[in-house]
């Protein structure tokens, strides 16, 4: 009896048989190679976050320390930590609510601290992040660098943020005002001062994003910049201190 | 004889890309640096070939009614096999292509030859009428991208080629326009050389 190819029967055997051997093949696929390609997304988010310090050519897990802000304090994440830092950095949404315990890198090189910390938010068409890196400079708190990329945002136009060149903008800008408010912004119609850089021309949507994304990033993080800023200057005091106990020491050695 | 002539149809004479105007949008897209050119038209040789192959051997038990959909199952699975292969050893390569390796799915070369050529032919000349499709379509990727990564980033492959001679880059080519204008003059030296081609 020949089988009718034809049949509901036939077709519906077909079908399942089809799906499973399908279905097992993508499923053993899936898994064999997942390692590797977690593998991959950690390597992007240290070589990211390394652009992001402008130390592009040193190895992340050499020179970096990872840690988290609790209360405004920084708290070295421990070893078996690491992993849950980095799927934070992985998932956006989480990131984006995350309000205390907040992840940070930083390093230390040539006797200069740098701190860079995720930012997060929305631009036109969907999300948009990166790395912003920042250092203490006269009581200021400076962007040395930032990296930032984007989900779908048009491109010639709000995907430009994610091109060297504007990223090139913010550097050196200062995030507070002489009032001490949060002033780093991309201006509309072009920088008129040390806070602001350029806008980008036909992606005002993207760059209300992006200085939404900065202020509400980072302002998570305000209590502990500001403590970093004020133990700076607590430094210069000592230091003022230390000067004057040299200065003491050297006059009492005169008299004898 | 005609195993040869089934290679060579679509890599010139037939070529799915300039003669049957198909695959266009991946062309448009993928274009602008050789190296993802490259990885998308191998990506759819692999696809086109052995689901060109997997549905010749399913021909005969194939129930005609649900053929347009297991052609559908069988290409969505050799391309999601693709892209997670190359998500695991090509990452920065599979993150220039995007979205475009999925939509190999929908490359009208893939489904059009398991229809009009897997589906009544044996497994081996179907393996290399889709092989020699995919090959074409990948030689025209690599040819447009070749023309646009030199004049518009000076650079082959990555490496510096036209900016020591002091040339300065033609941002125009990085755009999608002018990959429909090269497929365009690539379709016109073709036509001129094989004249039975024009129309009338």
């Amino acid at each position: 009896m020949a089988i009718n190819k034809n049949s509901n029967l036939y077709i519906i055997i077909y079908t399942i048989v089809m799906v499973v051997i399908v279905g097992a093949l993508l499923a053993f696929l899936a898994t064999s190679l997942k390692p590797q390609q977690e593998a991959n997304v950690l390597n992007e988010q240290k070589v990211s976050i390394m652009k992001a310090f402008g130390e592009a050519e040193l190895n992340f897990d050499d020179v970096v320390t990872m840690g988290r802000i609790t209360d405004g304090q920084f708290v070295a994440v421990e070893e078996g930590d690491v992993a849950a830092i980095f799927a934070l950095l992985g998932n956006r949404k989480a990131l984006a609510e995350a309000e205390n315990e907040l992840p940070i890198f930083q390093l230390d090189k040539d006797g200069v601290t740098k701190y860079v910390l995720p930012i997060v938010g929305k631009g036109l068409w969907g999300d948009i992040w990166g790395y912003v890196a920042l250092q203490q400079v006269e009581g200021n708190i400076v962007i040395t660098g930032i990296v930032m990329d984007h989900a779908g945002e048009t491109p010639g136009l709000g995907a430009e943020i994610a091109t060297e060149g504007v990223q090139k903008l913010f550097e050196g800008k200062k995030l507070y005002d002489a009032e001490g408010q949060f002033a780093v912004r991309m201006q509309k119609g072009g920088a008129q001062n040390e806070y602001q850089v350029d806008a980008i021309t036909g992606g005002t949507k993207t760059s209300d994003g992006v200085n939404a994304m900065l202020a509400t990033s980072i302002g998570k993080y305000e209590s502990f910049l500001r403590g970093a800023e004020a133990e700076v200057e607590a430094d210069t005091e000592c230091c003022g201190e230390c000067c004057a106990e040299e200065a003491n020491v050297e006059l009492n050695n005169e008299e004898e | 004889m005609k195993l040869s002539k089934n290679f060579t149809n679509p890599l010139a004479a037939n070529n799915p890309v300039i003669v049957q105007i198909l695959g266009i949008c991946s062309a448009l897209a993928v274009t602008v640096k050789l190296e993802p050119a490259l990885v998308m038209g191998l990506s759819v040789t692999f696809v086109t070939a052995f689901s060109n192959l997997v549905m010749s051997l399913l021909r005969n038990g194939l129930p005609s009614r649900i053929r347009i959909i297991v052609q559908l199952v069988v290409i969505a699975t050799l391309v999601i096999v693709v892209d997670q292969f190359l998500r695991a050893y090509m990452y920065d390569v599979s993150k220039q292509l995007s979205v475009y390796v999925g939509l190999i799915i929908t490359n009208c070369i893939v489904m059009g030859r398991v229809e009009a050529f897997a589906l009544g032919n044996k497994p081996w000349d179907s393996f290399v009428d889709g092989l020699a499709n995919g090959l074409g379509y990948a030689f025209i990727l690599v040819l447009v991208a070749f023309f646009r990564e030199l004049f518009g980033s000076g650079t082959l492959f990555g490496f510096d080629v036209l900016a020591r001679f002091g040339y300065t880059n033609n941002a125009l080519m990085l755009f999608p326009p002018m990959a429909l204008i090269i497929i365009g003059c690539i379709i016109w030296v073709h036509r001129s050389i094989n004249k039975d081609l024009q129309e009338k």
